[in-house]
């Protein structure tokens, strides 16, 4: 264990990685990431894999658009093989609300010049020919999103940033963050301190518990999300879906199983990684409504894993208002899609100093500000 | 192959990959096609090794059936003139020309056909690689557009006690919960439940008419620390939520085919179901048996003989080194001999499925670990012995399956623990195994083993089981939506 470091990174999923490989890749040395669970433990190994195309507001549009192209060139830049597949992805609507706020997103699209088109009714029968055509009011597709399996693109991070001189220990919690004259100046874990220049928190899930080792407030609270996995079948669906009104997202993985997860009125925000049945009974439903064909398919698994939700959904970018040389890449529910950008923007601004366009809006203090981002075409049960 | 003499049943007739195969009434398709002779039920994963009704993976017995991909042939009766054909071969079993992937080098694919550096992701080509791969992988053609299968309306009901496990030791404490005053419900895979037992010989204690029995259920998962309990019906009914005020397991164990070349052989069967197609549907595993296993094999061994079963040789399970066979089994080495038999049974090493227990019993934010004394479930019965190890004969062969429905290899194993690979988390994110239709036994324990063997350390640690095993539909799953709220 190195005993000082230019950047410690509190957490070892993929935003965590992605900041180390960007700091790495604009020659900052010495960087050292650690994580108290084991490699792909926490999200970065229990998710939906979607790296969705595009939102309906615009400060979203324009930071996960620059994602999105991020993941496009990511194979090339890490040097291995993330799998990002552009299958695409479709947020269907079913409601009249929905209907017009895909309206509404499909402006912002144009005036952003981000690639998406609406889907009349052929086209929903040509892009999700499974699909109850039925029941969609409208969609939006967006040819270049997709997926990418957290098994290959999480090892290609992690083979590139070690490739790059740094040190990633998992299974390796920090204990403490130290503050001098007003700035995050050490971390402890396994027992030492190591002195840091910069400190960044991208721990999921546990992020307010880590801000608190600095003495620092972070907005949101860490909860429990689940999914479920469907016994494998030949190409079946093709795109990453949202169905935005069921708050259900899902799509079919490279091995054949259609992965999904889904909102449900009335749960409790809770810190487990134990499933239960309600979640797993209502994406069922969704699933088997909205594609009843497969009624018959059998529910392989399921699964729970955890994130920190931000009071707006969105993420929390940046140096924390209250300390120095603390950042953070906190609050992610659409971490994977998110990834490259925010490991990409972090480092300019850790380095250079400069705040991107895209990164300022999400601004760790935005709700103190009384800033929050409204974005409407998110997975959650509170639009 | 014949029917031994007490088979009964009415004879009827349905297809199998387009030819007439002919069945009695009451036979699981699965033991119509073995009566038959038709051993090979499908291919594997990717290297499309011959694969056979084992009773311990349940991937080699998946068939499509009237349009419905994925269907366990062990669970589903023969009906006049269904439709059943194999999965994952083209053109068909026989010819199978996608056994072709098995030219392919090794190292080039990992978990689904993974992890190839060939052809990386933005560049033209890879989206056709992809689309490839999901064929290969994906294993079953898609159902029909125009099938429709709604939701099955689920219920909820509540016990005092629930048993899981209809054999002797779940029916005594059923009885003595009852007899105690207690509302009980028994769920049970059989037909009555405690066939396994019936089928090896045994009486079993008589249930008391007040136990509600959920007869040919499988408990897919314990809740809320075993608080809330699910079991559906294997045939696609309504599914059951149960509030239990406890959880009494009473699973029994299963045995492990040893850790050789050749275990996935079709005609190795585990002595659940040997003894189940012997017994219940009248039909010989084989003409001359090969019985292996731990503790008293010879009985075993008398209890086929009774039933009018030919039996070849009888061994340790231990002793055996290889199963020979192409697409079938010919014979077994053991202690460098070879003795031709057509099918191994295997009674033994006996290990408990931690599944259920597991699930109700976990917690952890970091990660998902069985904590001693949370949960109000108790294990009693054989499920309750310690686990005897995984074996095998002589040297662990590069060539034997560790999970057989990925087609993991000790191979595979072994070349990532020399990558310095130690955590069975990450083995399995890498290689795929035990994400398959049996989600993770026995083929967890065979990795530990295996991981043990290769490193000299001990594998304490072991994936987290997920409920529920795909022993229910979506169309059931959904059913519980209706029934089930979030926990308060």
């Amino acid at each position: 264990m190195p005993r000082k470091v230019a950047v410690a990174i509190v957490g070892g999923g993929y935003h965590g990685l992605s900041l180390a490989f960007n700091l790495a890749d604009r020659g900052v040395r010495d960087i050292l990431v650690l994580d108290a669970g084991y490699f792909q433990g926490g999200a970065s190994g229990r998710n939906g894999a979607l790296v969705r195309g595009g939102f309906s507001s615009v400060e979203w549009t324009r930071f996960f658009g620059h994602s999105l192209n991020l993941w496009i060139g990511l194979s090339r830049k890490l040097g291995h093989n993330v799998m990002f597949t552009r299958r695409g992805y479709a947020i269907v609507a079913e409601t009249d609300r929905s209907a017009a706020m895909v309206e509404r997103a499909l402006k912002v699209h144009a005036a952003e010049g981000l690639r998406s088109v609406g889907l009349d009714r052929a086209g929903v029968r040509r892009v999700l020919p499974a699909i109850d055509a039925d029941r969609v009011k409208a969609a939006i597709h967006f040819a270049n999103g997709g997926t990418a399996p957290h098994h290959a693109a999480m090892k290609a991070y992690l083979a590139a940033c070690r490739e790059r001189g740094v040190t990633v220990r998992y299974g390796t919690q920090v204990t403490a963050i130290e503050r001098t004259g007003g700035r995050a100046s050490a971390v402890w874990a396994a027992g030492q301190r190591i002195d840091a220049d910069a400190v960044a928190v991208a721990a999921g899930a546990h992020n307010p518990d880590v801000a608190r080792l600095a003495g620092v407030e972070l907005d949101g609270a860490g909860m429990r999300i689940e999914a479920i996995a469907v016994a494998p079948m030949r190409r079946t669906i093709d795109p990453g879906i949202a169905l935005i009104d069921r708050a259900t997202y899902l799509h079919q993985t490279g091995r054949g199983e259609i992965v999904g997860g889904c909102e449900i009125a009335g749960e409790k925000p809770r810190m487990s990684l134990a499933s239960d049945m309600p979640v797993m009974a209502h994406t069922a439903r969704h699933l088997a409504t909205m594609f009843p064909s497969l009624g018959a398919a059998r529910v392989l698994r399921q699964w729970a894993g955890q994130v920190h939700v931000s009071s707006d959904f969105g993420p929390l970018l940046g140096q924390h208002p209250d300390l120095r040389d603390l950042w953070l890449s906190a609050g992610w529910l659409y971490g994977v899609a998110g990834a490259p950008a925010s490991g990409d923007l972090l480092a300019k601004a850790i380095v250079t100093g400069v705040i991107d366009d895209r990164m300022a809006p999400f601004a760790v203090d935005r709700r103190r500000r009384n800033r929050p981002i409204v974005e409407e075409s998110t997975v959650n049960l509170e639009h | 192959m014949a029917r031994l003499p007490h088979a009964a049943g009415a004879r009827l007739a349905f297809l199998w990959e387009g030819r007439v195969v002919e069945a009695r009434a009451g036979d699981t398709v699965a033991a119509a096609l073995y009566a038959a002779g038709h051993r090979m039920l499908t291919r594997s994963r990717k290297f499309h090794r011959p694969r056979g009704l084992s009773g311990v993976f349940v991937a080699d017995h998946l068939a499509r059936v009237d349009g419905r991909p994925n269907v366990r042939l062990d669970d589903e009766l023969v009906r006049e003139g269904h439709d059943v054909r194999a999965q994952n071969v083209w053109p068909d079993l026989d010819r199978d020309l996608l056994r072709l992937a098995r030219l392919i080098p090794r190292r080039w694919l990992r978990a689904g056909f993974e992890h190839t550096r060939l052809i990386p992701s933005g560049t033209p080509l890879f989206e056709r690689w992809e689309a490839m791969l999901r064929f290969l992988a994906g294993v079953a053609e898609r159902p029909p557009a125009d099938q429709r299968i709604p939701a099955m309306a689920g219920r909820r009901i509540a016990a005092d006690v629930v048993v899981v496990g209809g054999g002797p030791s779940g029916r005594r404490a059923a009885a003595e919960a009852a007899g105690q005053g207690a509302s009980v419900v028994l769920v049970s895979r059989g037909t009555p439940p405690g066939a396994f037992a019936r089928a090896g010989g045994a009486a079993l204690p008589d249930l008391p008419e007040s136990v509600t029995v959920l007869a040919e259920h499988e408990a897919f998962g314990l809740y809320r620390d075993g608080r809330l309990v699910g079991a559906a019906p294997r045939d696609g009914g309504a599914a059951t939520a149960i509030d239990a005020g406890c959880v009494v397991l009473a699973v029994g164990r299963r045995s492990c085919p040893p850790l050789v070349p050749g275990a996935d052989l079709p005609g190795v069967l585990d002595l659940h179901t040997a003894l189940a197609l012997a017994h219940d549907h009248g039909v010989a595993p084989g003409g001359a048996v090969a019985v292996i296993g731990t503790g008293d094999v010879e009985a075993v061994a008398r209890r086929f003989a009774a039933l009018s079963v030919g039996v070849g040789a009888v061994l340790e399970t231990g002793r055996t080194t290889r199963i020979l066979g192409n697409h079938a089994v010919a014979g077994i080495e053991a202690d460098g001999r070879v003795l031709a038999c057509d099918a191994v049974v295997h009674a033994g090493p006996w290990r408990t499925d931690p599944a259920l227990g597991f699930q109700a019993a976990t917690g952890g934010a970091l990660r998902l670990i069985a904590q001693a004394g949370r949960g109000n479930v108790t294990v009693v019965g054989s499920a309750a012995e310690a686990p005897e190890p995984v074996v095998w004969g002589g040297h662990l062969d590069d060539a034997a399956l560790v999970c057989p429905c990925m087609d993991v290899t000790v191979a595979e194993v072994r070349a990532l623990a020399a990558a310095g690979e130690a955590h069975v988390e990450v083995i399995k994110r890498l290689t795929g195994c035990g994400m398959g239709a049996c989600q993770g036994f026995p083929c967890w324990d065979q990795l530990g083993a295996a991981l043990a063997a290769l490193t000299g350390r001990a594998v304490d640690d072991r994936p987290t089981f997920r409920p529920p095993r795909g022993a229910l539909t979506l169309a059931q799953a959904a059913g519980l939506a209706e029934v089930v709220g979030p926990e308060p």
